[in-house]
């Protein structure tokens, strides 16, 4: 199966690092799913939620208030501001996760329609993990 | 007996300078680690952003995208003035650290101004400023407390005023001077031109792309005002905890430099205490063997 090289870095450090069958990103112009040898583009991000499908068909979700992204043939580069990665072990874990993911949203204070979509898509990111 | 005394005193002050460098160094060491774990993290953003926006800037003037006329990305053919910023620390006892920063400042300064091109000077960390200060240059702004304390929020306001004259056409080019972390014991001098974008090492045949680029926003050149502005402003805060990493090590160097040398010192005093000593003993005695033979 086709994969390319995926890679989420905010200020504090690279959060995502591996192989991604397709990505799902929040352009500033709506959504938008990317796959392997895409074509090259570049774009700004706004608040919203990263749907990851890693090569173990297991979705990943990191939650993101404002980025950049570098699509290429082979990789994918996404620079964020402020970024929370929705995972963990067990429920508490992923709480938490949950509960990061909502304050930074709040941090932002952007519209509340928009705010209300991305909780949304946090819970069920959330539910789909648990 | 007053010389001895002297070289006790002596041997004591010695002693307590040591305790002194000592402990900034354990200090330094401390603060070593955190700053030098934050200034790594933050190096892969910073890296990142870098190749992304030279790559952009490289393929921009390479293909000659059309409609993309920000003063970022241009060649700016007469430079008439350009702001210079500097980072030193806030604080001496880091050994050449902040001179190092200093001397590559008036460097650059009279390289521009061998051009015929005027320098406005924007001064981070009070030991600069000071300098400067102390040799009637004029400085733009200055800021204190900033290099110590490293925060993106008034890094960012700091740098808005660059930008925006640059935008404006008031300046022509940002350059920002820094000392920054390698390793422990190595500090390394950044000189950076961080306006316009640096497209020198951009190789047009290397740039093997099958597809080219796209740049989908509404209004591209938004897209790249703000990602230049991102740019800007991270360097910049990536600058002030680099120079916090390196000040810290610079630091720590010089104290453990200084404590060893307190350590020879009080040594040789030392000596010399035992032989003042000695001596006046040996004196003593022969003054009570030449009063007994007196005597006889």
């Amino acid at each position: 199966m086709d994969t390319f090289k995926l890679e989420i870095i905010t200020p504090n450090g690279i959060i995502f690092c591996s192989e991604a069958v397709s990505v799902t990103l929040p352009g500033e112009e709506g959504e938008f799913g990317v796959l392997p040898e895409h074509a090259s583009l570049t774009t700004l991000l706004k608040a919203g939620v990263i749907d990851i499908e890693k090569s173990s068909k297991s979705m990943e979700s990191v939650v993101i208030n404002w980025g950049v992204v570098q699509v290429t043939e082979e990789k994918v580069v996404v620079l964020v501001d402020g970024a929370v990665a929705i995972r963990g072990e067990n429920e508490s874990e992923i709480a938490k996760a949950l509960d990061d993911a909502k304050t930074l949203m709040k941090d932002i204070g952007d519209s509340n329609v928009a705010l209300a979509s991305v909780s949304a898509k946090i819970e069920s990111a959330a539910h789909r993990l648990v | 007996m007053a010389n001895l005394k002297e070289i006790q005193r002596q041997i004591k002050s010695v002693t307590n300078t040591q305790k002194t460098t000592r402990a900034m160094k354990l200090v330094s060491t401390a603060k070593l680690r955190r700053a030098e774990e934050l200034a790594k993290r933050s190096r892969v953003y910073a890296d990142k952003t870098n190749e992304m926006i030279s790559d952009l800037a490289g393929q921009i003037n390479c293909l000659k995208v059309g409609g993309i006329e920000s003063r970022c990305f241009a060649q700016i053919d007469e430079v008439k003035m350009v702001d210079v910023i500097f980072v030193t620390a806030d604080k001496g006892l880091c050994g050449g650290f902040n001179m190092r920063t200093i001397k590559a400042t008036i460097k650059l300064m009279n390289e521009l101004k061998e051009k015929k091109i005027k320098v406005r000077i924007r001064g981070v960390g009070k030991k600069g400023i000071e300098f400067f200060k102390y040799n009637d240059v004029e400085l733009l702004d200055k800021v204190i407390g900033l290099s110590s304390k490293p925060d993106m929020q008034r890094s960012a306001e700091f740098i808005t005023t660059s930008i925006k004259d640059f935008r404006d056409g008031v300046i022509d080019g940002v350059y920002l001077i820094h000392n920054g972390y390698k390793n422990i014991i190595t500090q390394e001098m950044h000189v950076d031109r961080l306006l316009p974008v640096m497209v020198e090492d951009f190789d047009c045949e290397k740039s093997t792309k099958k597809s080219l680029l796209e740049l989908e926003s509404k209004d591209d050149e938004k897209m790249l005002d703000s990602l230049v502005t991102k740019y800007v402003e991270y360097n910049m805060y990536y600058s002030l905890i680099d120079s916090v990493a390196a000040e810290h090590s610079a630091r720590m160097q010089a104290m453990d430099a200084a404590t060893n040398n307190a350590k020879e010192m009080a040594k040789s005093l030392n000596v010399k205490f035992n032989k003042a000593r000695q001596e006046s003993i040996t004196t003593e005695l022969i003054e009570i063997i030449s009063g007994v033979e007196s005597m006889k």
